[in-house]
């Protein structure tokens, strides 16, 4: 047994990707043992180091939480791709690479002269992976978009929320964070395995649409055997009642409740004082229960709205009903017991953003558990990199400063 | 040419045990159609999950589920029940086969009736055990029930999805399953390369809440960081353009002059007087109230949590959102999204279901994956590929699996029992 080795350790990753989606996924890698070299240029900041939440009175490129939360344990190697001398400085970078991870719009790494087939060159089995909005070909191939526009366009809005509502989605561009990363992860550990069994690399793409659509696969099914357009129903399901999210004491406090039989029906009932309409006929089956949703939220609120969400989640979960705080991000990061003894929030400490809250892993291996470094600063690596990955002296990598190659 | 079935692929040494319900059956399929032969183990009588809706024809039958047919192609299935002495047995056998399990058992359950990971490893050093739970497998809410409504409730990720005022949204589609089968997934291949790389096995444990906590976004960092607590905002739009509009058959989404993505103001100015629906727009008053909207206050307006200055600018951007909500009216979303994006304006239509079987993008890629059912005559479309290899193909081996389908082949073919001692097997209901 190998101590302290971690699953991806000696496989480099030239991280060419920005926003969410690319650098998500290779942050897991990173966290996992990889060497993720994260190329960024001051002349093509990627978006996210500017975003909010940023620390009040502070605005720098180094200090963003949306940023600094995706980026942990990765080395920031500035390259100004638009320079002509560029392209050498990257082929350096991908032959020494095993992966080389990208989520521009198509067309973009080769404008830059990074061909696939360039890549092949300096590098025979490369794993070229590719996060396309729509995928490389098609005739919508060229449509611009990001994670707030896939939402809709994959059926997600449509299916959420309300029926008497705006289709508004999820709030966040949902499937930027886990679906659409975790499927490129997924593609990309499986070639990664493939090239060690038979020594070949690959061209791997996630086109995020329709890595997106695979979520709403039994909408899919029902349209294409039945026919039938499913429209939202808010928190309702056909097969569960209650099921839903209930208002309970204090300001913007709910707590979700699911019951889909009769012994849990029962132990709610009990759970609550046995009230008197837990004995209407009406509400003794699954079927008298869906029929009455209305009536029946209404008196469960009643019970609810008196009492906090914890301690609602709590009474029904000790009873075995399945119930959960509807919690909000303060809640999670520091009121909830369970994460809480889990340590599943990292604070790590960054040199400009102070000692922040990272996400830690979604998985836990065992033998093999993630672990994370704050996120690198704009360029903090770059001299790092150059000597260590790419081999340069002190005189070549000056000249490349100079020139405005390394910026 | 070879058959793409005879292609070698990531994963078609390795055989995976799938015990797993809801929570964990994507993970299966992710396995599966990346080459793994995945075993679906059902209890006698099958997976409960095959009595959810909807069915094909609307035909009430453990064999149509659609929704359990959207997660479980490409795997084979038996029927066992590994908590009777003779279920164990041929389980440890299985095992000994195997290389990777995937449960969702309640926490505890498989050590109490002696199959936790220790005896696992036992019979099967090398072996990765992937367990999904709601809450993991300790810390004080572990044994908590968890349907994706709680899972999703606890993860912060429902309390921004929604209106202000109303019970948070939940989103369609027990996007639990997805997410815990993904990270799951995730976990199981990295455990595979370091087993490769070391001949060593371990435990993969996946927590419904946490494989879910990223979808909050930047909501962790802002109270982390601002002490800001990020709510439900609706359809609050801040800004002209962007936000979700009624059309003539539905609704769009504009993203026109977000920071850093597509074209600003002047192109969809021009779409709408070239269309004659600019109305006033093009007064001076107006075009002053453009010219103040630079980048810093569109990103301020955009991303920022300074109630006094949305409050100064909604009001005064009011009208120019009134005329766009005429503009947008009065055209269908297809149209919309066409010409929006023919200008270079980031326009997207709300797709439904049949809009998405439709899509002429994911119909030119051929996305959407025949699949034949002999037994319903008929083939089924089915979502496509989340991903394309290039060298080691995603593909549907076959339809999900119909209750014990395989029991003969396994438990026959592979295990060596005689078609006596099956029959004796069922007959005690043991398989």
């Amino acid at each position: 047994m190998q101590a302290n080795r971690l699953p991806l350790e000696g496989i480099r990753v030239a991280d060419f990707s920005w926003f969410g989606a690319g650098p998500i996924y290779t942050e897991s890698l990173a966290n996992h043992g990889a060497q993720v070299v994260r190329v960024e240029s001051q002349a093509h900041i990627d978006g996210l180091r500017a975003a909010h939440p940023m620390p009040e009175g502070k605005y720098t490129l180094n200090v963003s939480g949306y940023y600094n939360n995706f980026n942990a344990s990765k080395l920031s190697f500035t390259v100004n791709m638009k320079h002509p001398k560029a392209l050498d400085v990257a082929l350096r970078l991908v032959a020494v690479s095993d992966i080389v991870a990208e989520n521009y719009t198509p067309g973009t790494l080769e404008k830059w002269g990074l061909t696939y087939q360039k890549l092949q060159e300096v590098k025979p089995d490369i794993i070229l992976v590719r996060e396309p909005m729509q995928g490389s070909d098609g005739p919508h191939a060229n449509f611009g978009g990001f994670g707030a526009v896939i939402s809709p366009l994959a059926g997600l809005s449509h299916l959420t929320g309300s029926p008497e509502r705006v289709p508004v989605g999820l709030g966040t561009h949902y499937t930027d964070y886990v679906i659409n990363p975790g499927h490129t992860i997924i593609a990309t550990l499986a070639a990664l395995r493939y090239r060690n069994r038979t020594g070949k690399g690959q061209l791997v793409e996630v086109a995020q649409v329709e890595s997106s659509v695979c979520v709403v696969g039994t909408a899919i099914l029902d349209y294409a055997v039945n026919g039938r357009v499913q429209n939202r129903q808010g928190n309702r399901l056909p097969y569960a009642a209650p099921h839903g999210a209930y208002r309970c004491q204090g300001e913007d406090r709910w707590c979700v409740i699911a019951v889909f039989n009769d012994e849990q029906w029962r132990a709610l009932c009990q759970a609550t004082g046995d009230p008197q309409w837990c004995h209407e006929e009406r509400f003794a089956t699954l079927q008298g229960r869906k029929e009455n949703e209305d009536e029946l939220g209404r008196l469960i609120e009643a019970w609810t709205s008196t009492r906090t969400a914890e301690e609602v989640m709590e009474t029904l979960q000790a009873a075995g009903v399945a119930a959960g705080v509807v919690q909000n991000a303060r809640d999670v990061l520091e009121n909830d017991p369970h994460l809480k003894e889990r340590g599943y929030y990292v604070y790590l400490d960054h040199p400009e953003a102070g000692r922040t809250a990272y996400d830690g892993p979604g998985f836990r291996l065992s033998k093999t558990p993630g672990r994370l470094q704050p996120a690198p600063m704009l360029g903090e690596h770059t001299e790092r990199v150059c000597k260590e990955v790419l081999q340069m002296d002190d005189e070549e990598m000056a000249q490349l400063v100079i020139a405005g190659v390394l910026f | 040419m070879a058959d793409p079935a005879d292609m070698p692929s990531a994963l078609d040494d390795i055989r995976v045990l799938d015990l797993a319900g809801e929570p964990g059956m994507y993970c299966g399929k992710l396995l599966a159609e990346l080459g793994a032969d995945v075993i679906k183990i059902e209890p006698p009588g099958g997976d409960p999950a095959r009595r959810i809706g909807p069915f094909f024809h609307d035909e009430v039958d453990p064999n149509k589920s659609l929704y359990f047919f959207g997660l479980n192609s490409s795997k084979r299935a038996i029927t066992l029940d590994i908590a009777t002495a003779d279920g164990q047995a041929l389980f440890e056998r299985l095992l000994a086969t195997a290389d990777v399990v995937v449960e969702t058992f309640p926490p505890g359950y498989l050590e109490s009736i002696g199959l936790g990971y220790d005896t696992l490893s036992q019979i099967k050093p090398d072996i990765i055990h992937c367990s999904i739970s709601g809450f993991g497998q300790w810390g004080p809410h572990s044994h908590y029930k968890a349907p994706d409504i709680v899972a999703i409730a606890m993860s912060g990720m429902m309390y921004i999805a929604g209106f202000p005022a109303e019970a948070p949204d939940r989103p369609y589609g027990n996007q639990t399953n997805y997410c815990a089968s993904i990270q799951a997934t995730t976990g199981i291949l990295m455990a595979l390369l370091h087993r490769d790389a070391t001949s060593e096995g371990q435990q993969v444990e996946v927590s419904m809440q946490e494989a879910l906590l990223l979808n909050q976004e930047t909501a962790v960092p802002y109270w982390d960081i601002r002490k800001d607590l990020r709510g439900r905002v609706g359809n609050e739009r801040r800004l002209p353009a962007i936000g979700v509009y009624e059309c003539q058959n539905g609704y769009v989404m504009f993203m026109v002059g977000v920071p850093g993505f597509g074209s600003p103001w002047p192109e969809l100015m021009r779409w709408m007087v070239d269309e004659g629906k600019a109305e006033d727009l093009l007064e001076e008053r107006w075009q002053n109230l453009f010219g103040q909207l630079d980048m810093r206050l569109i990103a301020e307006l955009y991303f920022g949590t300074d109630t006094e200055l949305v409050a100064t600018w909604v009001p005064r951007l009011s009208h120019i959102d009134d005329v766009l909500v005429r503009f947008i009216k009065s055209y269908t979303k297809e149209h919309l999204y066409d010409e929006g994006q023919r200008r270079g304006l980031l326009v997207a239509p709300v797709n439904t279901p049949q809009d998405l079987l439709e899509n002429p993008q994911l119909n030119y890629r051929r996305w959407f994956t025949p699949v034949e059912h002999p037994e319903l005559e008929t083939t089924i479309t089915y979502p496509g590929p989340p991903y394309r290899l290039g060298e080691a193909p995603w593909r549907i081996r076959r339809r999900p699996p119909r209750i014990g389908e395989h029991n003969q082949e396994v438990y026959c073919g592979e295990l060596g029992l005689s078609q006596e001692q099956l029959a004796a097997l069922t007959g005690a209901g043991i398989v």
